[in-house]
């Protein structure tokens, strides 16, 4: 276990830099999540992390020690890739020792380490087959234990259950959950789904563009992203963002109105909404809109108001059924409201 | 379903047709005539059944042939498969994209000459006085070395020439091989503290078992029929130090005796030990 430090770290492909003074430390057990769209970076500096890719600038620390010319075998780390990347040739045995059997562990003391792995992720049954004879789900549970039985100082994390379908997907993230628990095992993990890092992560990382957009527990970025670009890539459904004025008593303009929330300077500001947050009333004057789209959800009903400037979309309980083109009126509390600057796209409030 | 059961006849029909006619046919007439005394000499012959086979296992000659041609067959393949995973391997990891393109042009052009050009530009190069090999020797050491008189010598020269021609080409496929293999296993590997040699051992070769296994058989097909490379550079000499079967089949068949029904003798026994070894190979490669 141990502490991952980068400092200043940065990439280039040639002339092209992808990635520019990425300062992170990960703590001893930490649990942290790479998050971001495709190509903002966050597989390249996990690869950094793990050797597999050169470090242009900067440096990587992990327990104390610089690592940025070391192999990846000497970094005390493991990895678990998207695809797998099982030893098609080896038996799922074969594939889990093969680490151990490199570094000089003895037959013997293999067979002990193996032992408590097979058993924590369920592979007893599939020791002699080889990769090519099991599931998709069965492969990454051996990519995993490969991981496991090295018992490295860190685990890296390569959008692991990208490859894997809906359902296998949420049983493999609570397994990989139990396994953090109990192993404690500093952590990396790399994802583009926010629902992965929002029930994994201690921290998140945000990216885009090889660049750090905000770094917090899971309920910080939800409830207080620091960027238009946070608040739109957290939260199913999408954040609504309207451009309004702000003044002294009121948010809004000819058409829209909310209390305005307080100690924000004045003018033209970009406003955030969650359609969670919105209350549907009968007398409720902040927004007036007719309903465009009505979306069946389960528990919840999506549904788009929308009037002469602007469209938002409104989750409701599902027992509110109103008809296509009736008008509704709906209010939001001023704490529920986030308000960002037009122009550079960070917080006011 | 009826319908779809004559497609594979359609597909296979004409190829088969082909093969009865150029193959088995000249294969039964082998056969028939390595059953009688025929000479190309006299128009007439009678059946002396396996006389012609009791024969070719008192014939020191014949048996020292296939001695020549089992040592060809292991030291040419053997030779070739070295020389092109070794440098295939090499090429995969220190040569850069371009380089890469570049050596794999020329590693080419060696196969692409024909067989009788390769021998003859190579029998010149061992040649004791005018020889490109031999030239800078001769000036260094001041003996004039004649390979291809000495028995061993000759030998490994034509084998030279051969993994020369198919050596670098197999390196060439051997690296298109490696390039295709999904490079994330060999990332895992090295996260695993595989040594770069660890990796090819261990990974990637095993990867890549079945399409070497084809490689192997197929040069081990092509080494059979190097007639014509040992006919050019040392027609079975010194002696009959490289006289392979094949040689020795067509000495005995044309040039010195004009036996055809001995040399066809030798072609049956060649033909039965290549499918019993073949099959026995595949079977157990494949495994």
């Amino acid at each position: 276990m141990a502490i991952v430090e980068c400092r200043a770290i940065r990439k280039v492909y040639g002339a092209l830099e992808v990635m520019r003074d990425f300062d992170l430390k990960v703590d001893d057990h930490e649990f942290v999540v790479f998050l971001g769209p495709s190509g903002c970076g966050k597989s390249t500096m996990l690869r950094m992390i793990a050797g597999l890719e050169e470090i242009s600038g900067g440096e990587l620390l992990i327990g104390g020690a610089r690592m940025n010319d070391r192999d990846p075998g000497d970094r005390g780390i493991a990895m678990v890739f998207q695809n797998y990347a099982l030893y098609p040739h080896m038996s799922v045995r074969e594939n889990i020792t093969f680490g151990l059997e490199r570094s000089g562990v003895g037959k013997a003391a293999i067979d002990d380490r193996l032992v408590p792995v097979v058993e924590a992720l369920g592979l007893g049954v599939y020791l002699a087959r080889k990769p090519a004879e099991l599931s998709g789900g069965q492969q990454q549970r051996v990519a995993i234990a490969r991981a496991m039985i090295k018992t490295p100082e860190v685990f890296l994390f390569d959008e692991p259950l990208s490859n894997l379908d809906a359902k296998l997907r949420g049983s493999l993230r609570v397994e990989i959950a139990r396994l953090h628990r109990d192993l404690k095992t500093t952590s990396i993990y790399v994802t583009h789904d926010q629902l992965e890092a929002m029930t994994l992560a201690d921290r998140i990382v945000l990216m885009k563009d090889g660049r750090i957009e905000q770094m917090g527990t899971p309920e910080e970025i939800y409830q207080a992203p620091a960027t238009v670009f946070a608040a739109g890539f957290i939260g199913t459904p999408n954040m609504n963002f309207l451009q309004l004025q702000l003044t002294e008593e009121w948010l809004g303009d000819n058409l829209v109105k909310f209390a305005a929330p307080g100690g924000i300077r004045q003018g033209e500001v970009t406003v955030g909404i969650r359609p969670g947050s919105f209350r549907v009333s009968e007398e409720a004057q902040a927004f007036r809109g007719t309903v465009e789209r009505n979306e069946f959800h389960g528990e919840t009903r999506l549904i788009s108001l929308k009037n002469e400037r602007h469209e938002i979309n409104i989750s409701v309980p599902a027992h509110i059924r109103p008809a296509i083109g009736e008008v509704l009126g709906v209010e939001v509390a001023s704490s529920d409201i986030h308000v960002f600057d037009p122009g550079t796209g960070l917080r006011l409030n | 379903m009826r319908r779809g059961r004559s497609l594979p006849y359609v597909f296979l029909g004409p190829t088969l047709g082909i093969l009865i006619v150029l193959a088995l046919v000249p294969t039964i007439y082998a056969i028939n005539i390595s059953l009688q005394n025929r000479t190309l000499s006299a128009p007439n012959a009678d059946y002396v059944w396996f006389a012609n086979y009791l024969a070719l296992f008192s014939d020191a000659r014949f048996l020292n042939a296939l001695w020549v041609s089992f040592k060809w067959e292991i030291i040419s393949v053997t030779a070739t498969m070295v020389t092109g995973l070794a440098i295939g391997i090499a090429m995969f990891e220190a040569a850069s994209p371009r380089m890469r393109n570049i050596l794999c042009v020329l590693f080419i052009i060696p196969v692409l000459l024909p067989r009788v050009c390769a021998a003859f530009v190579w029998k010149f190069a061992f040649h004791p006085l005018y020889g490109a090999l031999t030239w800078p020797v001769r000036e260094l050491t001041g003996i004039t070395p004649d390979i291809l008189s000495t028995p061993l010598g000759a030998l490994l020269a034509v084998a030279f020439v051969d993994v020369w021609q198919w050596g670098l080409f197999f390196a060439v496929i051997i690296l298109k091989l490696l390039e295709s293999l999904p490079p994330q296993p060999l990332e895992a590997a090295r996260i695993d503290r595989a040594t770069r040699f660890e990796i090819h051992r261990f990974v990637t070769l095993p990867m890549l078992k079945a399409p070497l296994i084809s490689l192997l058989l197929v040069k081990a097909i092509e080494s059979l029929r190097s007639f014509d490379l040992v006919y050019v550079m040392t027609r079975g000499g010194p002696g009959i130090s490289t006289e392979t079967l094949d040689m020795y089949a067509y000495s005995q068949g044309f040039i010195e005796a004009g036996k055809i029904s001995y040399a066809s003798s030798m072609a049956v026994i060649m033909m039965v030990l290549t499918i019993v070894t073949f099959t026995f190979t595949w079977k157990r490669l494949n495994r």
